[in-house]
Parts: C-alpha cells; sequence; structure tokens
C-alpha cells in the first residue's frame, strides 16, 4: 500500500485549516472534500483536482469540525463560538443551528443509518445526539468519572469531551477527552458502558474499524495511537512513531491501512497487518489537523482518495492504493 | 707422544719428560729445570703443559718460578724466554680477571697481569708480543682505545703480526668499525691462512654486522661444523630469514650446538627464546638458569633475565617478571644495546598502576625507537591515566600516523577524543573498524558501540542504528526491533502499567525461545533503545528496555528511561513506580532522586519534592549539579508561586536559588541550565541587560547539540524582550520557539506571543493567536476569557478612532457579539464550576461589552450614512457627469441629424424616430437633478444630527476612554491572574480567593476617577513585568530539568563504557616485535 501526491492547494483558506471530512458522492455529483478553517469559513473542494466548489461562511472564531450526512446532502460545521451549524450541501441553505448551552462544540459525527448527530460537547462532559429529523435534542450522555477518582482531581475540566465515533454498525458511540481516558456508549440506550484506559493526554481523534466494528482507533497527543477491542476492552496495539500530538486519524474504506496526521508536520501511512508506519508524507511545513479517507461509492470513482489539511493553509490530496 | 729433553748439565744425557706423563707435583720438575739449569725456553713449554691439561695451579707454580729475582739473575741475558714467561702469565691473569665476577678479585687479577707485563716491558720495551699482551688486557678492561694504541706500537713495527692483526680486529669490532674490522682480520688470515677458528668467525660476526649475511654465512660454514660457536652463528642468521624453514634450520642448529656445546649462552638463550614462543615455560626456565650460570658477560645475561621475565610475564606473575625485567635491566650498560626489558618493565610496572616508573621506562624505549607505535600507545595509556589528555592524545596520533593500519592505535585515539573532538573520534573509530573488516577480524563490539554512539551525538540517526544492530547481531531482541514480533493483547485497564509488564519475555520462554542478552551487549542495547526513542519508537524502546531489565533487575538507567517515557506520556502514577524500583536497586541513586523530585512537583507535592531533591544533593554530597539545580528550580519555583506575594520570603528564596544556581557554575562554569537561572534571577530583579546578554549566550552555546533543548532559554529571551517594550523581536522568539521546539503545539507560548501582539496592539494577531492556542488546550477556559477581552479592547478602540468606516464598525460590532458570547458561555459554564471565574466579574464584561455595543449602534448608523452619503455623493456627480456627457452627445447628434437631414432628405422619418431617445435622455438628467437636491437637503439634515451626536459622542468617549484604562490594567491584571492557574501551585480556592479580591476593585473601576487611574497606573507596569516573568516559571524549569536529566544516563553510560574500554590490557603484542 502506498500514497502519491495528486494535488495541493495552498492558502486554501486565509488561515490554518483546522478540519476535512468527505461529502458522500450523491445522484447528481461526486464527493466533494469540505475543509473548515480558523478564517471562519467552511469550503467545499471537488475531486481530484480540488477546485473551489464553494465558501460557506456564518460562523465566528474559527471552525473546529466539520460532518457530513451519509446521504451526502447535508452538511454540519462547528466552531469555537459553540454554534453547530447544519446546512445543505449544495445551496449552503442553513437548516438548523444548534446548541446547548452551556456546552462547547468539537468534533461532530452523524452516526452511519444518519438519523442522530452526535455532538463532543467539551467541558460540559458530555455528547449531545441530536435527531437529523427534526433537529431536536434526543439525549445528552454524561460521562461518569472512573471508578475511584482521586479527591485531588480538582477541576472538572478533566473529562472534558473532544472527539467521538460511531461504531459502523451504528450501535456503539465511543468518545475521547482531554485526559486521555476513552468512554464507550451503547447508542440505541443511551448507557455508558466503560472506558478504555491507556492515553493520559488529550485523544483528538477516534476512528471505528469499518470492516471490524469492534475495533477502535485512537490518536493521542502522547504521539501514540491505540488499537482497542471497544467491547473487551483491551488494548490490541500501540504504534509509535510520531513526534509530536497525532492530531487526527482515519481508517480506509478496506479496513487495511491507517492515516493519521500530526503535530510533527506529517501524515503517515501505517499496515494494519504489520502494525507498522509504511510512508510518511512530509509535505505540510505546519500541524496536520484533519485527514480523511474518501468514502467508496458515487460514480467513476474507484481509486482511494487521502485528503489532508494542516495548519500551513494548504489542503493535499493523495492517490492511495 | 712429544716429549721434551732436559739436557743434564755438563754431560751428553739428557733427561726425558715425556708431557703426557707430567708428575702431579709440579715441584718435582722444577727441581729437575733448577738442577740441570735447563733453559728457560723448556720451563715455558711444560707450564703451557700443565695449562694445557688443565693443571692451572702446576703451571703458575713454574712459571712464577720461572719468573723469580733468581732467574732473573741468573738468566740475566735469556732476555726472551724470561719475557714469554712473564708475558703468559700477563696473559694468564688476564683471562682471569675476564672470567671473574666479583669485581675486587677482577681488579687484584687486572693489577697482577698488569705487573707481569710491565716487568716484560723493562726486560724489553720493544718486544711485539708484550705490547699484544697488554693490549689484550686493556681489551678485557674494556679499555678499547688504550688497546688500540698498544696493538697499534706492534703494528706500526710488524704489519703483518697476527696476533696484533686479530686483537686490533677485536678493538675495532668492538668500536663498531666493521670494515676495518673485516680488513684486518683478513690480513690475519692471509699472512696465517692456517688461523684458528676464531679470524674466520670474526669475519663472519663482520660480514653480518655488515649485512653481508650471505658471505657471513659462507664464513661460518667454512668453520669446523662441530665448532658450537659457528652453529650458534649460523643458527642465528638462519633465524634471521625471518622464514618458517630458515627458523626451523636455525633452531636445528641451535640445538646442535647445545648437544656439542651445552653451556654456550648464547645458544640457550636463542632456544630459551624459541620455547617461549612454543610456550615451553619450563624449558624457558631451566635453559635461561643454565645460561645465567655458564655467563658473566653482561648482555647475555640481561638476555637471560629477559627470557625469564618474559616467560612469568605471559604466565600473569607480573610481581616475577618485574623483578627479572629489573635485573636484566641492571645487567644492561647502555639501553640502546638491549632496550626490550625496559619495554616488559614498563608493562608490568604500568600492570601494577607504578604509572611513574612505567612513563620513565617507556620514556627509555622511545629515545631509542621513537617510531615505536606499541610504546607511543603505552605511553599514550599512562599520560590517559595520570590526566594528562593532551599528551596523550599527541602520542596515539603519532602512533597512528606511523602505522596508520593499527587498528587498535586508531580505536586508543578515537577513545581519547570522544570528550574533547567529535568527529576526529568518530573517524578514528571509523578507520580501526574498516581496518579490522579490511583484515578480516571481528570488530569488537565496544568499538561499534561507540561509532553508534557518536552517530548518535552527531544527529545521523541511521548511521547510529546501523552501528548498534551490527554490534547487536543476531538474539532474541532481532524481531522486537524489526518489529515483526506482535503486540501482546493486554486489557485496557492494565495497559496503564505496560512499561512494567515482562510478561511478555516468559511468554516467550515458555513457547521455546531463548531469552538471552549477553553482557557485553546490554550497552549496545540500551543505546539502541536510547535511539528508538529519540525516532519516536517509544514503544520499541519500551520492550528493548524491559528486556534488559528481564536479565538484568539491576539496571537502573533502563528503569529511569522507563520512566521518562511514561512520563512524557503523562503516565504520572507508572512513572513514579518505576522510579521507585530503580530507587530498590539503589537507594541513593541521584538520578532516580532528582526525577522523583520532578515527578512529585509535576503532582503538586511541593514539600515532598524538596525533601527528594535535598536527598539526591545529599546523596552526592552536594557534588551533582542536577541535584543542586533541581533545589535552586525549587526556591525560584517557591519565591514566585504565591498570589499574595510575601516580599520578605520572596526575596528570600529568590536568594536562595541565585546562590544555588552560582554553587553550580562555580563548579561547573559552563553549565547552561545553572547561567539560565542566574539569568532568570537577575530578570527578576529587573536587571534586563544582563538578563539578555547571559540568555544570548546561552542559546548560542545550546544549538548544535541535539542533547540540550532549551526552549526555555528563547522564552526567557523573548520575555526580555517583551519587558524592554521590543515587541517584534519578542514576538519573533516566541515563534522561533513554538515551531523549533514545540511543534506549535505549545498554547502557554501562545498565550505570551498573544500577551505580545495585545500590548503591540495588533488586535486581530492576537485575537488569532488566542484562537489557536484554545483549539489546543480547549480545556483553558482562561484563553476564552482572554480572548473576550482581546475582543473587548479591539472594539473600544476602533470606536475610538475619529475616522473609521462602516466594515470597521460593523465587524467591530461582530467581534463585541462574539465577546458577549464568550462571557455569556464562561458566565454560564461558571455554574457548572468548569473553571474558577467568578460570575459577577464576567457579568461585568458581559455588561460593559453590552454598554460598549450599544453605544456602537448609533457609530454604525453614523458611519453607514456618511458612507451613503459619500456613495451619493460620489454617485451625484457620476449622474451629473454622465447627465452632461449625454446632452453633449445628444446635442451633438441633433447637429450631426440636422445635417444629416439636410443631406439627406430621403430619410426624414427614420432620423426623427431616431431623435427621440435624445430626448428621454433630457428628461432623465432633470430627474437626477432633482435627486440631487434631496440628497443635498439630507446631506444637511444628517450634518445636524451627527453635531447632536458629538455631543453625546463626546461623552461616550470619555467614558469609554476612563473604561478603556481601567480595563487596560484590568485586564492586564485579569491576564496575569489567570495564567497562573496554570501554575503548579494550582491551589483553585486560593486564585478563587484571590479573584474575588480583584473584583470588586475591577468592577468599581468601571465607574472609577481617572485621579486613581494614575496613580494605578505606574505600578501596575511593573507588577505586569514581574508577571510576564512569573508566567514563565511554571513552564520553563520544570522543563528544562527533565532535559538535561533525561538524557545524562545514557551519556554516562555510553562514556562509562568507552572508559571501559580503555582499560583494557595493553596485552603482550610488545613481545612479538622482539626480533
Amino acid at each position: 500500500m502506498k500514497l502519491a501526491g495528486l494535488k495541493s492547494v495552498e492558502n486554501s483558506h486565509d488561515e490554518s485549516v483546522w478540519a476535512a471530512t468527505w461529502v458522500p458522492a450523491t445522484e447528481t455529483r461526486p464527493a466533494l472534500l469540505m475543509t473548515g478553517s480558523l478564517d471562519e469559513t467552511v469550503k467545499l473542494w471537488g475531486s481530484d483536482e480540488l477546485v473551489l466548489e464553494r465558501t460557506n461562511t456564518g460562523h465566528s472564531l474559527g471552525v473546529a469540525s466539520v460532518a457530513a450526512h451519509p446521504s451526502g446532502l447535508i452538511g454540519a460545521s462547528a466552531s469555537l463560538d459553540s454554534f453547530v451549524r447544519v446546512f445543505d450541501v449544495d445551496t449552503n441553505a442553513t437548516i438548523a443551528t444548534l446548541e446547548s448551552p452551556p456546552s462547547e462544540v468539537w468534533q461532530l459525527r452523524f452516526n452511519p443509518e444518519g438519523s442522530t448527530l452526535a455532538v463532543a460537547g467539551g467541558g460540559s462532559a458530555s455528547i449531545t445526539l441530536w435527531d437529523t429529523a427534526t433537529w431536536g435534542l434526543v439525549a445528552t450522555l454524561p460521562i461518569p468519572r472512573p471508578e475511584g477518582p482521586k479527591p485531588s482531581d480538582k477541576s472538572g475540566s478533566k473529562k472534558f469531551v473532544l472527539s467521538v465515533a460511531w461504531s459502523p454498525d451504528g450501535r456503539r458511540l465511543a468518545c475521547g477527552s482531554m485526559d486521555g481516558t476513552i468512554s464507550v456508549f451503547d447508542a440505541a440506550r443511551a448507557k455508558f458502558l466503560h472506558h478504555l484506559e491507556g492515553h493520559f493526554m488529550p485523544v483528538r481523534s477516534l476512528v471505528y474499524s469499518p470492516i471490524e466494528p469492534r475495533l477502535l482507533f485512537s490518536a493521542s497527543d502522547d504521539a501514540h495511537v491505540h488499537m482497542y477491542d471497544s467491547e473487551k476492552k483491551s488494548l490490541v496495539g500501540a504504534m509509535s512513531g510520531h513526534a509530536s500530538w497525532v492530531l487526527s486519524l482515519d481508517v480506509s474504506p478496506d479496513g487495511q491501512a491507517l492515516a493519521t496526521g500530526s503535530s510533527d508536520r506529517t501524515v503517515r501511512l501505517w499496515d494494519l497487518n504489520m502494525r507498522a508506519a509504511v510512508q510518511t508524507m512530509s509535505n505540510h511545513t505546519d500541524q496536520v489537523w484533519g485527514v480523511a479517507f474518501r468514502p467508496p461509492g458515487g460514480t467513476g470513482v474507484r481509486s482511494g482518495r487521502l485528503a489532508s489539511v494542516s495548519d500551513d493553509k494548504s489542503i493535499s490530496l493523495y492517490d492511495y492504493s | 707422544m712429544a716429549c721434551v729433553y732436559i739436557p743434564v748439565q755438563n754431560s751428553e744425557e739428557e733427561v726425558r719428560v715425556a708431557l703426557d706423563q707430567l708428575p702431579r707435583d709440579a715441584a718435582d720438575i722444577l727441581d729437575i729445570l733448577k738442577a740441570e739449569q735447563a733453559p728457560l725456553d723448556l720451563w715455558l713449554i711444560i707450564a703451557r703443559e700443565y695449562f694445557k691439561q688443565g693443571k692451572v695451579e702446576q703451571f703458575r707454580q713454574i712459571l712464577e718460578e720461572g719468573s723469580g729475582p733468581e732467574i732473573d739473575e741468573y738468566y740475566s741475558d735469556v732476555r726472551y724466554e724470561r719475557i714469554a714467561i712473564l708475558n703468559a702469565l700477563g696473559a694468564y691473569y688476564s683471562y682471569l680477571g675476564k672470567i671473574e665476577t666479583k669485581q675486587r678479585e677482577k681488579e687484584e687479577h687486572f693489577i697482577l697481569a698488569t705487573q707481569y707485563y710491565n716487568k716484560a716491558s723493562r726486560i724489553d720495551m720493544h718486544e711485539p708480543s708484550t705490547w699484544v699482551g697488554k693490549g689484550q688486557l686493556l681489551l678485557a678492561k674494556g679499555d678499547v682505545e688504550q688497546a688500540f694504541a698498544a696493538f697499534k706500537i706492534v703494528l706500526d713495527g710488524d704489519r703483518d703480526n697476527v696476533p696484533a692483526l686479530l686483537g686490533q680486529a677485536c678493538v675495532e669490532f668492538n668500536r663498531g668499525r666493521y670494515s676495518e674490522s673485516l680488513e684486518l682480520y683478513k690480513r690475519a688470515l692471509i699472512v696465517h691462512p692456517r688461523c684458528p677458528a676464531a679470524v674466520r668467525l670474526g669475519i663472519g660476526l663482520c660480514r653480518y654486522k655488515l649485512g653481508q649475511f650471505d658471505k657471513a654465512r659462507q664464513a661460518f660454514a667454512r668453520l669446523d661444523p662441530e665448532n658450537a660457536e659457528a652453529l650458534v652463528a649460523l643458527a642465528i642468521t638462519d633465524l634471521h630469514t625471518n622464514e618458517a624453514a630458515g627458523i626451523r634450520k636455525g633452531m636445528e642448529k641451535m640445538q646442535r650446538a647445545f648437544e656439542i656445546y651445552p653451556y654456550c649462552a648464547m645458544a640457550l638463550n636463542y632456544l630459551a627464546n624459541h620455547f617461549f614462543f612454543t610456550g615451553q615455560h619450563f624449558l624457558v626456565e631451566q635453559l635461561t638458569e643454565t645460561a645465567l650460570a655458564v655467563t658473566n658477560h653482561g648482555p647475555t645475561k640481561a638476555h637471560s633475565y629477559y627470557n625469564l621475565a618474559r616467560s612469568y610475564h605471559s604466565k600473569g606473575d607480573y610481581e616475577k617478571a618485574g623483578l627479572y625485567y629489573m635485573a636484566s635491566v641492571k645487567e644492561i650498560n647502555k639501553p640502546y644495546e638491549f632496550i626490550f626489558p625496559y619495554y616488559g618493565l614498563g608493562q608490568v610496572q604500568l600492570k601494577l598502576g607504578d604509572l611513574r616508573s612505567a612513563q620513565s621506562n617507556f620514556d627509555k624505549v622511545l629515545e631509542i625507537y621513537p617510531d615505536n607505535c606499541e610504546t607511543l600507545k603505552a605511553l599514550g595509556h599512562i599520560y590517559v591515566q595520570l590526566g594528562q589528555t593532551e599528551k596523550a592524545q599527541e602520542f596515539m596520533r603519532k602512533a597512528t600516523k606511523i602505522d596508520p593500519r593499527d587498528s587498535q592505535a586508531f580505536f586508543e585515539l578515537g577513545e581519547l577524543l570522544i570528550s574533547s573532538d567529535m568527529g576526529a573520534a568518530l573517524d578514528a573509530f571509523k578507520t580501526a573498524r574498516s581496518l579490522l573488516k579490511k583484515g578480516g577480524q571481528e570488530v569488537p563490539i565496544e568499538l561499534l558501540n561507540n561509532i553508534g554512539v557518536l552517530h548518535f551525538e552527531r544527529g545521523e540517526f541511521e548511521l547510529a542504528e546501523q552501528s548498534f544492530k551490527e554490534a547487536l547481531g543476531d538474539g532474541v531482541w532481532l524481531p522486537f526491533i524489526e518489529g515483526s514480533e506482535k503486540f501482546q493483547e493486554i486489557d485496557a485497564s492494565a495497559s496503564v502499567l505496560q512499561y512494567k509488564d515482562r510478561q511478555l519475555f516468559h511468554r516467550l520462554e515458555d513457547s521455546g525461545r531463548h531469552v538471552e542478552l549477553p553482557w557485553n551487549k546490554v550497552t549496545p542495547l540500551f543505546n539502541l533503545a536510547r535511539l528508538q526513542e529519540q525516532l519516536h519508537n517509544a514503544e520499541t524502546a519500551s520492550i528493548l528496555y524491559r528486556l534488559i531489565l528481564y536479565k538484568y533487575p539491576d539496571y537502573v538507567d533502563a528503569y529511569l528511561r522507563l520512566a521518562a517515557i511514561a512520563k512524557a506520556r503523562n503516565n504520572v502514577q507508572l512513572s513514579i513506580e518505576l522510579v521507585h524500583d530503580a530507587l530498590k536497586v539503589n537507594d541513593k541513586c541521584p538520578n532516580a532522586l532528582s526525577m522523583l523530585g520532578e515527578l512529585e512537583l509535576k503532582n503538586d507535592d511541593w514539600v515532598k519534592a524538596k525533601e527528594t531533591f535535598r536527598a539526591a544533593s545529599d546523596a552526592t554530597d552536594g557534588k551533582d549539579s542536577y541535584a543542586t539545580l533541581s533545589l535552586g528550580n525549587w526556591n525560584y519555583f517557591a519565591a514566585i508561586r504565591n498570589e499574595k506575594r510575601n516580599p520578605k520570603l520572596e526575596a528570600t528564596h529568590l536568594e536562595k536559588a541565585k546562590e544555588l544556581y552560582t554553587r553550580v557554575l562555580l563548579q561547573h562554569p559552563a553549565n547552561l541550565y545553572a547561567a539560565d537561572g542566574a539569568g532568570v534571577v537577575l530578570a527578576e530583579k529587573g536587571h534586563f541587560d544582563v538578563s539578555k546578554d547571559i540568555f544570548t549566550q546561552v542559546q548560542e552555546a545550546a544549538s548544535g547539540n541535539i542533547f540540550v533543548q532549551m526552549p526555555d532559554v528563547w522564552i526567557n529571551l523573548a520575555h526580555v524582550y517583551f519587558a524592554q517594550g521590543n515587541f517584534s523581536l519578542a514576538v519573533k522568539m516566541y515563534q522561533n520557539c513554538l515551531r523549533k521546539f514545540y511543534y506549535n503545539t505549545d498554547s502557554q507560548i501562545l498565550l505570551y506571543l498573544a500577551r505580545t501582539y495585545y500590548e503591540a496592539e495588533q488586535w486581530q494577531d492576537c485575537k488569532k493567536t488566542l484562537l489557536r492556542a484554545i483549539h489546543l488546550a480547549p480545556s483553558n477556559y482562561t484563553l476564552r476569557f482572554d480572548a473576550g477581552v482581546t475582543l473587548q479592547k479591539f472594539s473600544a478602540s476602533t470606536l475610538q478612532k475619529t475616522k473609521k468606516t462602516a466594515d470597521e464598525v460593523r465587524s467591530t460590532i461582530a467581534e463585541l457579539e462574539n465577546a458577549v458570547r464568550l462571557f455569556s458561555q464562561l458566565s454560564a459554564a461558571s455554574n457548572l464550576h468548569f473553571h474558577g471565574f467568578d460570575e459577577k466579574k464576567i457579568d461585568t464584561h458581559i455588561d460593559y461589552c453590552k454598554n460598549v455595543l450599544a453605544a456602537a449602534k448609533p457609530h454604525l448608523e453614523a458611519a453607514i450614512r456618511e458612507e451613503q452619503q459619500i456613495r451619493q455623493r460620489q454617485e451625484v456627480a457620476r449622474q451629473v457627469a454622465l447627465a452632461e456627457e449625454a446632452s453633449r452627445k445628444a446635442e451633438e447628434q441633433r447637429k450631426f441629424q440636422l445635417e444629416r437631414r439636410k443631406q439627406e432628405d430621403e430619410l426624414k422619418r427614420e432620423q426623427w424616430k431616431s431623435s427621440t431617445p435624445g430626448s428621454k435622455r433630457r428628461e432623465r438628467s432633470e430627474i437626477d437633478d432633482e435627486e440631487g437636491g434631496n440628497s443635498e437637503k439630507k446631506k444637511r439634515k444628517g450634518g445636524k444630527k451627527r453635531k447632536k451626536d458629538k455631543g453625546s459622542k463626546s461623552r461616550y468617549e470619555t467614558e469609554e476612554a476612563e473604561a478603556d484604562m481601567m480595563d487596560d490594567q484590568e485586564d492586564l491584571e485579569d491576564e496575569d491572574a489567570n495564567i497562573n492557574y496554570r501554575e503548579p501551585t494550582g491551589q483553585n480556592d486560593q486564585d478563587d480567593a484571590e479573584e474575588n479580591a480583584h473584583d470588586p476593585l475591577a468592577a468599581a473601576g468601571l465607574e472609577d476617577s481617572d485621579a486613581e487611574d494614575d496613580m494605578a497606573a505606574p505600578s501596575s507596569t511593573t507588577g505586569r513585568r514581574r508577571r510576564a516573568w512569573s508566567e514563565s516559571d511554571d513552564d520553563e524549569p520544570l522543563e528544562r530539568q527533565p532535559l538535561s536529566r533525561e538524557n545524562s544516563p545514557e551519556l554516562r553510560d555510553s562514556d562509562e563504557e568507552v572508559k571501559d574500554e580503555g582499560h583494557r590490557p595493553n596485552g603482550l603484542d610488545a613481545a612479538e616485535d622482539e626480533d
């Protein structure tokens, strides 16, 4: 397996690019790359030439996360001012503006069926779930403190929730927090199941394997990527190699490869069978905040694509094979 | 059988004396000789016969009788025979003197001999044989020049006098003038072709000495094959061919010589030498003991002692070897004749630790062989141990220059250079490695390890890895390094203690694999693990460290490295446990104690940390600069940790910190961390210029070594620039530091940066920087607060501007709304106690922002109006211009058409039609005029309104100004206060109290009078500066220690390794050098 650089857009945004995701293809158009930036805009790019399709404004204080509905019709973006904006991808018409004070909003993810949007609630130590039909708040999943907390743990900010991930079957929801713990929920019953330990620094990105519903990958500031069996509560693997924080990760649609973006300015490709880094891309000149594999589907799209976005204001697109 | 006949006096008869039947008692013969007054030559003949038969006593008796005063009287005119008798006695005593070992007897014999010769000379001072005898005597006494004179006298009289020729040849030989000697021997041979074997031997020796080995061989070969000396000589020439066959032949001859004559010391020595190399030490001892018994010849004895010494040396009996070397050296008058024992003695003394004596002996060897590599290396060694590194280097360099193929010399040179010149050391090691490889020899692990370490230190990680791997070779570690060994699945909650787990090796052994780790591979393995860490392969590193601990559970450094990895991953609990494991091995280990102190600080265990640092310091008698530095830092933190700032306490702590830093600097003037600390204390006291100099120097010194990472000094320098108001430089410095050391991930430095932008009034930069910081550290609500304050300040300052566009005002309003949102969120969150802010205070900010927002609306309207007016004015102008243009054109067209109408009457109708648009246009321009009028009216109205506004605005402005000023101060204080939340003290309650204390003031500040502002302003600036400093503290000293310490264990370790190598025995290689 390998990555080959296809296209890079320098100064794709006026400021650091903080988030990226692929909007799945619809019947009328192929998949689009959606990026969010400190410059308070969300942009949509056509593949493979990375042609700018649209610039969405309407956020303040920087866009921290973007998410796309599996249908490819709806997009959601979250910014530091704690608003979530839900919009029609093709028209940029605002569908809803979500907020649930006092909780901030960090990572967003639609569930695989597309019925629910999960939002990492930051300092509120919870995940909020929104119904995508009514855009009403479905549930708030609070994260319990781990068993036997030390009384000296003085700040509530320890359970600050940063990241969320849905299992491919939609039955599990995992979230990562500032103190490094990962919490696993039963999504259907909105019930907390257990914690996964191993990290002691912020977990900024989580993703389930698309082919093994129990296998969960986590990216942490401790420069490690962990592989957990989220049901068995066991650590299956630990991969080190990045020189600094691992900011984002994504598993390839075939489930064979993992891509990570790090503060060390590199994108790494990991072979999940060997559990070793097989390639390091150093084309970015600053922190790589987002990596995303393009989902399969759409007309005339067979080959794999990986996109990465960085503080250096650029977007890069790679061929994955 | 030969007989002599003694004529009977006065008769024809003779007494027949059979020479082989001489009476035992010489007196019988003497009686006859005396009675018959036998001629003196008979006396001599008989005496000589006795001598030949070994009856020395009788020989002496006859001759003494024959040279007595009676004889002198009686035979007074028989001169020649009398001389002959005296000479015979002289020769006899010369010989006695020559072989006598005891000095006094020797002297006595020589004196007697001299007396006899002198007596002979008195009889006839021209008798050549007397001169020959004298010459021999002088030779025996070692008086070569006088001997030369004596022989010369004879030869001047008779140039073919064979004995004189031989004597002179001997003299010349001893003088080292071999060709002259050879000439003399040749002449003797020509004069007397049947001369004794000694002549040919002499010729052979001369030729040998002249390097004409073949001719020498011929000369020796012409001698009697049973002549032991000749055989020895031949054997030696054979041995010198230095070929296996020659040596074998030589040894055979030597053996035959030994069989013929077992007391030839030379042969014995050579045989002993031979058996030394074949390792038959028992024979060596026997032979040399015999040789010592049979010879008194100094050099030969020296050789024998040397053989004996060498034998003991090689058996490792250094005491005895030393004694015999000493004996050998004593036999040697001039070291250049036989230098080997000095070398051996030097080696033994080196071994026994007598460096000075060893040095003097090696120096002697070096005088004679200035280019001897082994000696140069040995001296290099001694100088290393005497601490004279430069001299040692000089010798080693020379050794490598003389023999560029001596891998050992390069290896040792490399070791010497490690501390002073890494590049040169690496080159030397590499040369050694390639020499060994070329020679097909195995490259020692230590050498490869050293090469690896040097590459590592130079940042050439791939080369370092290759070298370590080569040193390690194949083993149980290989699958782990290559990653082919799979990670073992473990329970997630157990994974917290992952780095303590060694089960994996047990499992390996259970599965039948051998988990082996030879002791000499531990160091390269440790270094490789360290390298993996550097390459961020922490997992691989941790497995290797655990492997070391599995086999060698006392390897403290491996625990500490694992603890460091755990610490880097913020797993403090595990890290502490690992350090405790290390302390179980050695509870006084200063490194482990220092690390424990760090961890305790990280856990906010101040009192414990201080005790631990003390213990670390005590464990090394205060000599460990790291422990002292830690204590210094502790004091520094203690000085600035307290919000309330007890000035007295602060001063004491600062003073103590300074004292500790200074102490380290006195011990190690080049200690960067101590210098940095001293700079911080100085800056804390306001000596910015001095501290800037210090920081700049430290920064320069710290660059260029991968093990010295000192971001703190960059931050400190930036702080100084900031405090001095040099914002642009401060910004650059912070940014470089962030990028260079933190991959732009440190939100604290971003906060410093934002603070600098704030002071520089670069609001957008300030805002963006804070947003970045929030993005990096989402749970740090202080940053949000600061962002709110920045937006507020930005808005206020924009509104204050006299000229502003509507867009500016619009964005100001947007930012104000953002600020309100930020503050309200904080306010809402404060109910949940996410952070330690006071709700009231935030509300005050919200109110203020809302006020400004309200105040901004008229500004916006005004600005919009103004813009509209401008736009309208422009529009009017444009329209007027357009109208004019249009009418002009219309006019033109009309004229044109009129003309055309005149010219083309046929097409009238069409022409008339075309003129209608022109009239329409006219209408429109009229309308425009009307509009223009309107707008003018509007404008006038606007003007009025503006006047009114002015009144209100001035009110606002003053209010704003006040608010701003107050705000400034307040914000700064807020920021500072908030920043302090991140300090290790982290006592929220206290901070809360502090906040509350601030609060009324801050709230009041909004309505406060100018007077108070002015009062407060100056003090706040100083406070600000100080706080700028205090901001840095929590980060910097905490960070810098792990850096210095984490690196040192393995560095030390590799150093040790290097040193250990240095101690290696020099071996006996020198002995092989010998013929």
